[in-house]
């Protein structure tokens, strides 16, 4: 680095003085959201801020947004395929465009753009289709050719011999990533001024059911009555849902990423190609963020197998040559859980006053605020969100699936 | 992959120090096939290094014969020996293990070794030198003890001419008095604790280890022929200069072991080796799965059984990684595994080639189990009289920085404990990234969890240290690598025309 310009990350701001309290949990709440993830601080955030209803515990077993909301890799964008999960991820897209100001605090969150990258005929084709699909809902969406492609993200290796040619691209400018630490603590910070209990290291064992409404959780810091619980817990919801009763169309991957050492900024965008399982891009400090595919087996650990990355990495690498000498540091693993239409569950649930919200696969983090507002408002309401209405639970029963098998960029 | 990639063994034993050499030398003797895996570029590791231009470690280098012994004993039993190699990462295959493995320097060279796999792997990573900030630590000219001697013992090289070395255990009076014999004017040794009323007063021959006496008397009279002040008690508490190291400050510590600054005096050096005991290398341990425990120094260690058994299967762990306690310790470890994975392999041993002659190899164990016993007890009672001083992050300013890749000062770890609310170090590496670098917490774990303590009151846990010290890449590895090691073949052409 030349002397005189600032370090990586110089810019990045301070931490918040205080983060929230730590209450022990009390005997009845007007609701329960179990899972201090991204989604259960923003389902808190909006309750109180949107709705008025501030007599709320988050139930964490370990501690806030250790989950899958450290694990992924940041990338927001809204260009998926149907009119239904477009709008989700959309009204998502919008409340990100606001976020740092309705939370006041900084979330780092970069419109970098987000390409897809587009390898065979077949590729092509899906593209420009996704990209009109966009259009016509009113969500930025660009086609580039593999110039363009070039334009945008000048590292990329868009020459015709490379294992996997680059035929072009969809482009969303308005996508990019942010912060994720920051955002769970700006949400976490805000449901805790409002008054609601953040209550981490709390593992709820038990969901009592009578006359087939929920009446609590029992947890491992006693029992807890509530009016209504939310389940927040992603993969596994399902395991909360088997104590209620029922049984959810989920399933669970492990999900591998990783990070390099600190690089100076050579890649302007994001870049993700649904063909070879890999998506990358440079986070704010310097360091290469990478995602690759999920493991074909199903499993709660947080850890992957490793061929998974060797072969996603040397896809990766045959995308950037430039990469080849950066040394990777870190692995890690997060769960992804995996309906059968890789759309979302969010609605209500056979068992009165218990609500939905997983199964949002490799979304989870893009949708955070907007799966937050929509579970709020069916929360608040009893009554789905409109948004909601074609994820409930019953599409797998009466057919009307919401396929983003495409979309969701990393095949699950 | 070339199929000459990936060797297969009974046995794998990563690291040719004193406990993996002697792991190794152990199951051969007894007819199993053996692979050795080492950074270095020639086996010894850290305690035995080869002189420069020299076969095998200096005249006069402790432990010299047994290093010969050792080495002699893998040539004999067709042991395999994978030098320049580092593991980076170990993973379960079937009923044994994997190792990744990747070239020390980050190019390939003709005889890479990929992978090693085997039924059995003995862990014999021994450890690092540990360290504490103190401010202008992060100044060319101060160094680890240990790399020091390092540079010393392999390169002849002698790094600095007012050499200051500093911290605790008697490991810094054999680095000032090697230093001290190769020219370099040592101007003080600083040990921050007592040990004239502890490890040196009570008789090391007592604790049942007369060769540490022997050893102990020879280095005590290199720095008397030398003139070497040798202080008690005392710290480095700031090291001065700008491009480099140009004076430090000696301190004496209180009984707290925090520095009573009306007794401050600056020194001119330039050059403070910095030792505060040894961090075992723990990271393939911890990745396999085994079961730690927190030794007398504060280290994380792996729990082991009499056998040198982890609690992992099929898994042993010998020498520095199972507490800190030299290379006799780490020697009779090695052999002790090596019988343990015999056993479990069920081969009764060769006779009657040279190494199993005399007491029959339960006896043997027999012997090497109170061998070991004894060496805790020896290590224990050197933990105890060499503790880090309790109070030494009074010696640390808000910028002194704790976490070198990251470049994170004492005020920002501090202010996440008391600011932001964390209670661990794990918290602390989330909240204000000590640990998140180059070297992932190798070397600011200890004090960073040191501090963490400090300022909660919490005492460290295994728990808590193990987080902090899981690293599924054992060492930095290239993308480069990572494909190469893709094994998929596919042709490097276009799907259309």
């Amino acid at each position: 680095m030349s002397a005189g310009t600032r370090p990586p990350g110089a810019d990045l701001p301070e931490h918040p003085d205080h983060l929230w309290r730590e209450p022990d949990p009390k005997r009845s709440y007007d609701v329960v959201i179990v899972g201090g993830g991204g989604h259960g601080l923003a389902t808190a955030h909006y309750l109180a801020r949107a709705h008025g209803i501030t007599n709320v515990a988050v139930l964490e077993r370990g501690w806030l947004a250790g989950g899958n909301m450290a694990r992924n890799t940041t990338i927001i964008r809204s260009n998926y395929l149907w009119d239904e999960s477009a709008a989700v991820y959309e009204f998502a897209l919008k409340l990100w465009e606001g976020l740092e100001a309705e939370l006041d605090y900084p979330l780092l969150f970069s419109q970098r753009g987000v390409l897809n990258l587009a390898h065979s005929l077949q590729d092509v084709r899906d593209s420009v289709r996704r990209v009109e699909a966009n259009r016509l809902g009113g969500i930025d969406a660009e086609w580039l050719d593999a110039d363009g492609v070039r334009e945008v993200c000048p590292i990329v290796d868009i020459s015709p011999a490379a294992r996997y040619p680059v035929l072009g691209g969809t482009y969303q400018p308005r996508a990019g990533i942010a912060k994720h630490d920051h955002v769970a603590w700006a949400l976490a910070r805000s449901a805790d001024a409002a008054g609601v209990d953040l209550i981490q290291g709390c593992e709820v064992t038990g969901i009592d059911v009578r006359g087939g409404r929920v009446t609590g959780v029992r947890t491992t810091r006693g029992s807890i009555a509530a009016g209504r619980v939310a389940l927040c817990a992603a993969g596994h919801t399902s395991v909360l849902a088997a104590m209620a009763g029922f049984e959810l169309p989920l399933q669970s991957h492990p999900l591998q990423a990783l990070v390099s050492e600190l690089l100076e900024p050579v890649h302007p965008t994001v870049v993700m190609s649904n063909a070879v399982h890999v998506y990358v891009s440079q986070a704010h400090k310097g360091e290469l963020v990478m995602g690759a595919g999920i493991d074909a087996y199903t499993a709660y650990t947080q850890r992957g197998a490793f061929h998974v990355v060797e072969r996603q990495m040397a896809a990766a690498l045959e995308l950037f040559p430039v990469f080849a000498r950066a040394h990777v540091l870190r692995t890690w693993g997060g769960i992804v859980d995996v309906t059968p239409d890789a759309s979302p569950i969010v609605g209500r649930s056979p068992v009165a006053g218990l609500y939905l919200n997983c199964g949002w696969g490799t979304g989870g983090f893009k949708a955070t605020p907007g799966a937050g507002a929509i579970l709020a408002h069916t929360v608040a309401h009893d009554e789905p969100h409109p948004l909601a209405r074609p994820f409930s639970l019953d599409r797998f029963t009466t057919g009307a699936l919401v396929d983003e098998h495409g979309a969701a960029a990393v095949a699950h | 992959m070339r199929s000459s990639d990936v060797l297969t063994a009974d046995v794998a034993v990563v690291g040719a120090g004193p406990a993996g050499l002697a792991a190794a030398g152990e199951a051969a003797a007894a007819g199993l096939d053996v692979v050795v895996v080492d950074a270095g570029a020639r086996p010894g590791g850290q305690y035995w290094r080869h002189g420069p231009g020299a076969e095998g470690p200096a005249p006069g280098t402790h432990g010299r014969g047994t290093f010969s012994t050792l080495r002699a004993g893998l040539g004999r039993h067709g042991v395999r020996l994978v030098c320049g190699h580092q593991v980076w990462q170990a993973g379960r295959h079937d009923d044994g293990f994997v190792l990744r493995l990747r070239p020390v320097h980050d190019f390939p060279h003709d005889d890479a070794v990929e992978r090693v796999s085997a039924r059995r792997l003995i862990v014999c990573t021994g450890g690092y030198d540990r360290q504490l900030p103190v401010p202008g630590w992060d100044l060319p000219g101060v160094m680890a003890a240990g790399g020091a001697q390092a540079l010393l013992k392999e390169y002849g090289t002698v790094p600095g001419q007012r050499v200051v070395v500093a911290g605790t255990g008697p490991f810094l009076v054999a680095v000032a008095a090697g230093l001290a014999e190769a020219g370099a004017r040592v101007v003080a040794v600083c040990e921050a604790n007592a040990p004239v009323r502890g490890w040196l007063r009570r008789p090391l021959a007592a604790l049942g280890e007369p060769a540490k006496a022997v050893e102990a008397v020879r280095y005590a009279a290199a720095l008397a022929r030398h003139r070497v002040p040798y202080r008690t008690r005392t710290a480095v508490t700031r090291v001065h200069g700008d491009d480099s190291v140009r004076a430090v400050d000696l301190t004496a510590l209180d009984h707290d072991g925090r520095p009573r600054e009306a007794t401050r005096t600056t020194v001119p050096a330039d050059l403070v080796a910095l030792g505060w005991g040894f961090t075992p290398s723990l990271d393939l341990l911890l990745t396999l799965g085994a079961a730690t425990r927190l030794d007398g120094d504060g280290s994380l260690v792996v729990r082991v059984d009499d056998g040198q058994r982890t609690t992992v299967p099929g898994l042993y762990a010998a020498g520095e990684t199972t507490g800190i306690a030299g290379a006799t310790q780490a020697v009779r470890e090695g052999l002790l595994s090596g019988l343990a994975v015999t056993a479990d392999l069920g081969r009764a041993g060769r006779t009657g080639d040279g190494v199993d002659a005399g007491p029959s190899r339960s006896r043997r164990a027999a012997r090497l189990r109170s061998g070991v016993r004894r060496g805790r007890r020896f290590a224990e009672a050197l933990h105890a009289a060499c503790p880090v001083p309790a109070g030494w992050t009074a010696w640390l300013a808000g910028d002194t920085v704790v976490c070198r890749c990251e470049e994170v000062p004492f005020a920002a770890v501090c202010h996440a404990v008391r600011e932001l609310g964390a209670e661990d170090p794990r918290t602390v590496k989330m909240l204000a990234r000590p640990g998140m670098g180059m070297c992932q917490g190798r070397v600011c774990g200890f004090a960073t969890a040191l501090i963490t303590r400090h300022l909660t009151g919490h005492p460290s846990t295994a728990e808590a240290l193990s987080a902090f010290g899981k690293r599924p890449l054992a060492a930095p590895v290239t993308l480069a690598e990572l494909a190469a090691s893709d094994d998929r073949t596919a042709p490097r052409t276009a799907p259309w025309s």
